[in-house]
C-alpha cells in the first residue's frame, strides 16, 4: 500500500440409544513413565486464572524420537527447500496412545536438472513412524511398517478410508503422493497405484472428508504452484542475497480431489464438484460454517485470494471467500496463508477461522458472524500486535490449561533465511507462540510458558494431541533442516477436561466432520471431529474440551456427518470417551 | 526541486548569452519569473536569428517551470541540430525526456551527455530515477549511490537513495539514507515520513506513529504539506481499532490529495467500519473511479454495497476483486 514516492487409555465407551447410555467398558491405562516427574508439578493450585501461562516441555531428549528434517538446501535457493514438511499424531495401533509420523525431504542436487523428481536414497530422508511404547517413550517403527517414503515429502493426512478401524496414511510430496492402507498388524501397504490417487505436480496439505455424505472418507489434496526446478535469481544481484522467489513468480494450481468409490479405489473429481479454483494452497481445514450440516473447506493460499469453499449440499462447492470476507485481510490485502485452523474459539457456536502468514502481515483471525459472513478480528482481539513481527505456520486452537476456551499454539520461523540481512528486526529463527483466550481477546503469554518459547526454531509442521492421555493437549514440531521437537503440556491446571473419541458407523469410521456440543454450567463448547488444520499436519482426531471447574459435562450433543444426533448427558469429566454412533435415521 | 537547479543554470547561462534584442527581453522576463512571455520572446529571438544563439536553449528552460515538456524537447532537440556538442544541451534532453516518461530514451541521452562532460550529482540522480521508472532496482541503486558519491551532502539524491532501498526492502541502508538526509535538514518531513514507513516495516508502530507525527509537525508551515504522514497516521491508527482518531487525519490526507486512490480507499473504508455508509459510498466510489484497477479498492467497496443490501453490485464488485487478484497473483515478467 506504500507508494513510491510514497509507493493442538482410559478408554470409556458409551453407546447412546434415544439419549440412553450403555457403558460398554472402560479401562485405565498405566500412567506413562515419561511422566511421573511433571505430574508432580500439576498439582501446584492456580492462583489467578485469569493469568495462568502454558508450561509445555521440551520432552524430545528423552521421549524417544531423534528426527532431523532434511530440506537439502542449496545455492539456487529452490522453494521447495524452505517449506518444511508435516507431522501427524495418530494411533495406528489402537493401543490408545498416539504415535508419531514425520515427514521428511530428498537430496537435491545443486543445480537440479529441471524435471528431476527427487527421490530418497538413504535412511536420513526416511519418513519416520514412531510407536509410543506403554512407558510414554517412542520406538521407530518405520522400516518394519513400511514407511520409508520415496519422494521430497511435505504433507500427511490421516484418515480410515476403507472403514476397517485402522488410520490410514497419505503423503503429500513434490513429484506424486502416497497412500499407505494399514494393514491392522503394524504394517503399512503402498496402495497407491491401485487407488489412483498419486497425483502429481507439487502437494501439500491433504484432508480426509466425506465430501458426500456417503459414510466413505473422500480425500482433498492441495497444491502449491506450478513450479519446477528452473534457475530463476530473486533477491538483490549479491552475494548471499540471492533468496526464495515470492509466489507470483508462478502460476496457481488447482486441487486434487478424491471421490472414495468404497472398494480401495478413487476417482478424481475437483472439477465436478467444483473445487478445481487454482489457487497456491498450503493450508486446509474442515468445518460446516454455516451450519446447514454440510461440511465446509477452507484454503490457505500464499500471496492470493483465501478460498472458502461452502458446501452446496448437493454434492457440489461454490467458492464464496470473498463475499464472506475472509479472503483478504481487512484492508482487502492478500498475504502469505499458509497455516489455518476453523474453530469455535469464542464458543458462540460458529466456527472461526485463523490463518498464519508473514511478519508485517499479521495472522488473520475471522471470526464467524453466524449469518454466512464473518469479520476480521485480528485487531480486536490482540492477534495483529502480538504477531505483527511473525511468521507463522503451522497453528491450532487448543484450550492448553482447560479453562474452556481454546487458545492459540503457533509454530514460527520466517521464508526467507536471508531475512535479517534486510529486515534486521525480522528472525528466521522463531520461538514457538502461545496466546490465551481470556474470553475476550487473546494474550501472548509465551514469555512466561516455559523455554521452548525462548528457543529459535524454524519451525513449519504442527500437529497437536494429547500424548500421554492426561487431559492436556501436548503439540510435535516438525522444523526445517532441523530435528523434530516433542512438547509435553505440563500446565499447571486443576481445570477439568474430556476427551471424545468418535466412532462413526453409518458415519465414516473416524467419525471426520461430525460436530460435537459440549455444555457445562459455564456454557456451550463446540467442536468439530478432524485431523486436518495446521500445516501439512494431521492432529489428533479426538476432540478435547477443557472444561473449567466443571467436573460433569451436562450435555453432549454429536450431530454425525450422516445427520444422525446423538445427545449424552450428565457425563463425568477427566476422561476419554468413546462415543459410538447409533442406528438411526438422520434428524435433520 | 529539480527546478531549483535549473533557474541556477539559467542565471548562469545567462550571464554568458547574448544580450541584445529579444534574447535579451527574454532573459528579463525570465529572471523575473514570466516564463509564458520569457518563451514567447526566445522563440522569437530565434526566428529572427536561426541557429545562432542559445535561443532555444534558454526556451526550454522557461517550458520546462512551465512544465510543457513536449515543447521542450522539441526546442533542445531543435537546438542539438545545430549544436550537437553541447553537453548542457543534452542533459537538459536527458532530463526532459525523464519528466515525460520516456526512460530510455533519457538513459540513451544521458549516455551520449556522459560524452561531452562528466555528470554531477543531479545528472547521475536523474539517471537513477529513470531506472526506477524502468523498475530496474539495482541500477537506480548503482547510480543513486554515485550521485551521493559524487554530491555527498545532495539531500534529494539521498532521499531517493532511500527510497529505492526501502522498495527493495533494504531497511538498513534505507534508514541510513533518511537518517542523512535529516542531517542535511533537521526537519525535512519526507524523510521523516518515510522513517516512519521503516519503523512500520520493523513492526515497530508506536516508533512508527511517532515519526509520522514529527513529520506532520513539520510540514505544518509548508506551503506544499504532503498528504502522505496524515494517510500513514491514519492507516496505521485504523489498524490499531482507533478508526475515529483516523478519520480526522485521512479526510486531511483526502484534502490535500483529493484525486488519491488510496487516501479515498483509507477514509472511505474508516467511514465503513463507523457505519457512516453514504460518506463511505462518497469516498470509496471515488477511489475505485481513480483506481479502477486496484483489487482493495472493488472490496471495500463490495463491503460497502453488502452493507447497504446492494447485494448485486456487491457481487459485481467482489467479482472484479477476484478478476484483479488473480491478476496479481500470475507471474510477472522476469
Amino acid at each position: 500500500m506504500k507508494r513510491w514516492p510514497k509507493t493442538d487409555i482410559r478408554h470409556c465407551r458409551y453407546w447412546n440409544l434415544d439419549a440412553r447410555f450403555v457403558i460398554l467398558f472402560l479401562c485405565l491405562l498405566p500412567v506413562p513413565l515419561i511422566l511421573v516427574a511433571s505430574q508432580e508439578q500439576t498439582s501446584t493450585p492456580l492462583t489467578s486464572p485469569s493469568a495462568t501461562p502454558g508450561k509445555f516441555v521440551d520432552i524430545t531428549a528423552r521421549s524417544g524420537i531423534d528426527f532431523r528434517y532434511q530440506a537439502s538446501h542449496t545455492s539456487q535457493k529452490y522453494l521447495p527447500e524452505t517449506m518444511g514438511a508435516g507431522v501427524a499424531l495418530f494411533d495406528y495401533d489402537n493401543d490408545g496412545r498416539l504415535d508419531v509420523f514425520l515427514v521428511n525431504g530428498a537430496p537435491l542436487s545443486d543445480p537440479t536438472p529441471k524435471g528431476t523428481i527427487p527421490q530418497k536414497t538413504g535412511p536420513q530422508y526416511w519418513n519416520r513412524l514412531y510407536h509410543q511404547k506403554t512407558n510414554g517413550t517412542f520406538e521407530d517403527v518405520t522400516e518394519k511398517a513400511g514407511l520409508q517414503g520415496t519422494g521430497y515429502g511435505m504433507g500427511v493426512a490421516v484418515g480410515d478410508y476403507d472403514n476397517d478401524g485402522y488410520e490410514d496414511l497419505y503423503v503429500t510430496a513434490y513429484g506424486g503422493n502416497k497412500l499407505y492402507h494399514n494393514n491392522g498388524n503394524g504394517t503399512f501397504s503402498d496402495v497407491t497405484q491401485k487407488a489412483g490417487v498419486g497425483g502429481s505436480g507439487w502437494s501439500t496439505s491433504a484432508a480426509w472428508v466425506d465430501l458426500d455424505g456417503d459414510g466413505f472418507l473422500d480425500l482433498v489434496v492441495l497444491r502449491y504452484l506450478e513450479w519446477d526446478f528452473d534457475d530463476i535469481w530473486c533477491g538483490e544481484h549479491k552475494e548471499g542475497y540471492r533468496a526464495y522467489c515470492h509466489p507470483d513468480f508462478f502460476k496457481p494450481i488447482s486441487p486434487l480431489v478424491y471421490h472414495n468409490n468404497g472398494n480401495g479405489t478413487f476417482t478424481e473429481v475437483a472439477s465436478k464438484l467444483g473445487l478445481a479454483r487454482p489457487g497456491k494452497g498450503l493450508g486446509l481445514a474442515i468445518a460446516d460454517y454455516d451450519r446447514d450440516g454440510h461440511i465446509d473447506l477452507f484454503v490457505a493460499n500464499d500471496s492470493m485470494v483465501e478460498f472458502l469453499y461452502h458446501n452446496k449440499g448437493n454434492g457440489t462447492f461454490e467458492e464464496v471467500g470473498l463475499p464472506s470476507e475472509v479472503a483478504v485481510d481487512i484492508d482487502g490485502r492478500t498475504y502469505a496463508g499458509m497455516g489455518v485452523d476453523f474453530a469455535d474459539y469464542d464458543n458462540d457456536g460458529w466456527p472461526d477461522i485463523v490463518v498464519t502468514d508473514l511478519a508485517n502481515q499479521r495472522y488473520a483471525l475471522y471470526r464467524n458472524n453466524g449469518d454466512g459472513s464473518f469479520t476480521y478480528a485480528s485487531t480486536t482481539t490482540g492477534i495483529s500486535k502480538m504477531t505483527l513481527a511473525h511468521s507463522g505456520w503451522g497453528i491450532r486452537f487448543l484450550d492448553y490449561d482447560n479453562d474452556g476456551w481454546k487458545d492459540l499454539l503457533i509454530a514460527q520461523g520466517h521464508d526467507l533465511d536471508t531475512v535479517e540481512l534486510t529486515h534486521p528486526n525480522l528472525r528466521y529463527r522463531e520461538p514457538m507462540l502461545l496466546a490465551r483466550n481470556t474470553g475476550k481477546s487473546f494474550v501472548d503469554v509465551s514469555a512466561e510458558s516455559g523455554a521452548i518459547f525462548q528457543k529459535p526454531w524454524v519451525a513449519r509442521g504442527m500437529a497437536t494431541g494429547d500424548l500421554d492421555n492426561d487431559g492436556r493437549v501436548d503439540a510435535v514440531v516438525n522444523t526445517n533442516e532441523g530435528p523434530a521437537y516433542v512438547l509435553h503440556n505440563e500446565t499447571p491446571t486443576e481445570n477439568h477436561w474430556i476427551l471424545l473419541k468418535l466412532a462413526g458407523h453409518q458415519s465414516n469410521r473416524d467419525g471426520i466432520g461430525a460436530e460435537v456440543k459440549a455444555v457445562t454450567a459455564s456454557g456451550a463448547q463446540f467442536a468439530t471431529v478432524t485431523t486436518t488444520s495446521s500445516y501439512l499436519s494431521s492432529s489428533d482426531k479426538r476432540v478435547h474440551f477443557g472444561l473449567g471447574k466443571s467436573g460433569v459435562v451436562q450435555q453432549i450433543q454429536v450431530r454425525w456427518p450422516s445427520g444422525i444426533v446423538q445427545t449424552l448427558k450428565d457425563v463425568h469429566a477427566n476422561q476419554i470417551l468413546q462415543i459410538d454412533e447409533p442406528s438411526g435415521s438422520p434428524r435433520w | 526541486m529539480w527546478v531549483s537547479l535549473l533557474v541556477a543554470c539559467v542565471c548562469a547561462v545567462a550571464s554568458s548569452a547574448q544580450t541584445s534584442g529579444d534574447l535579451a527581453l527574454g532573459l528579463s522576463e525570465f529572471n523575473k519569473g514570466n516564463f509564458t512571455s520569457a518563451a514567447a520572446l526566445f522563440a522569437r529571438a530565434e526566428e529572427a536569428a536561426p541557429g545562432t544563439t542559445d535561443a532555444l536553449l534558454h526556451a526550454s528552460k522557461a517550458y520546462i517551470h512551465l512544465e510543457q515538456f513536449t515543447a521542450a524537447e522539441g526546442a533542445l532537440r531543435r537546438y542539438l541540430l545545430v549544436h550537437a556538442a553541447s553537453g548542457d544541451a543534452l542533459y537538459l534532453l536527458g532530463y526532459v525526456l525523464h519528466r515525460e516518461g520516456k526512460a530510455a530514451e533519457s538513459l540513451e541521452t544521458y549516455t551520449k551527455a556522459a560524452q561531452l562532460r562528466t555528470p554531477i550529482g543531479d545528472d547521475l540522480k536523474i539517471v537513477g530515477l529513470n531506472y526506477v521508472l524502468l523498475n530496474d532496482y539495482p541500477d537506480a541503486t548503482k547510480w543513486l549511490e554515485k550521485a551521493v558519491e559524487a554530491e555527498p551532502k545532495n539531500k534529494e539524491a539521498w532521499y531517493f537513495l532511500g527510497r529505492a532501498y526501502y522498495t527493495k526492502s533494504r531497511l538498513p541502508e534505507a534508514r541510513k539514507a533518511f537518517l542523512t538526509v535529516l542531517e542535511l535538514d533537521p526537519r525535512d518531513a519526507k524523510a521523516e515520513n518515510n522513517l516512519g514507513l521503516i519503523l512500520e516495516s520493523e513492526a515497530q508502530p508506536d516508533a512508527a506513529m511517532d515519526a509520522y507525527r514529527k513529520a506532520i509537525r513539520w510540514q505544518e508551515q509548508s506551503p506544499h504539506p504532503s498528504e502522505q504522514p496524515y494517510l500513514n497516521l491514519g492507516s496505521l491508527l485504523m489498524e490499531q481499532s482507533q478508526v475515529r482518531e483516523a478519520v480526522a487525519l485521512l479526510q486531511k490526507a483526502v484534502e490535500l490529495a483529493p484525486k488519491d486512490a488510496i487516501c479515498r480507499l483509507k477514509l472511505g473504508t474508516a467511514y465503513l467500519r463507523l457505519g457512516k455508509l453514504a460518506d463511505a459510498q462518497r469516498d470509496l466510489e471515488r477511489a475505485v473511479q481513480f483506481a479502477p484497477d486496484d483489487p482493495a479498492t472493488h472490496y471495500q467497496l463490495g463491503k460497502l454495497y453488502k452493507e447497504m443490501k446492494a447485494l448485486d453490485r456487491a457481487k459485481a464488485e467482489f467479482d472484479r476483486t477476484a478478476e484483479l487478484q488473480s491478476r496479481a497473483a500470475s507471474p510477472k515478467p522476469q
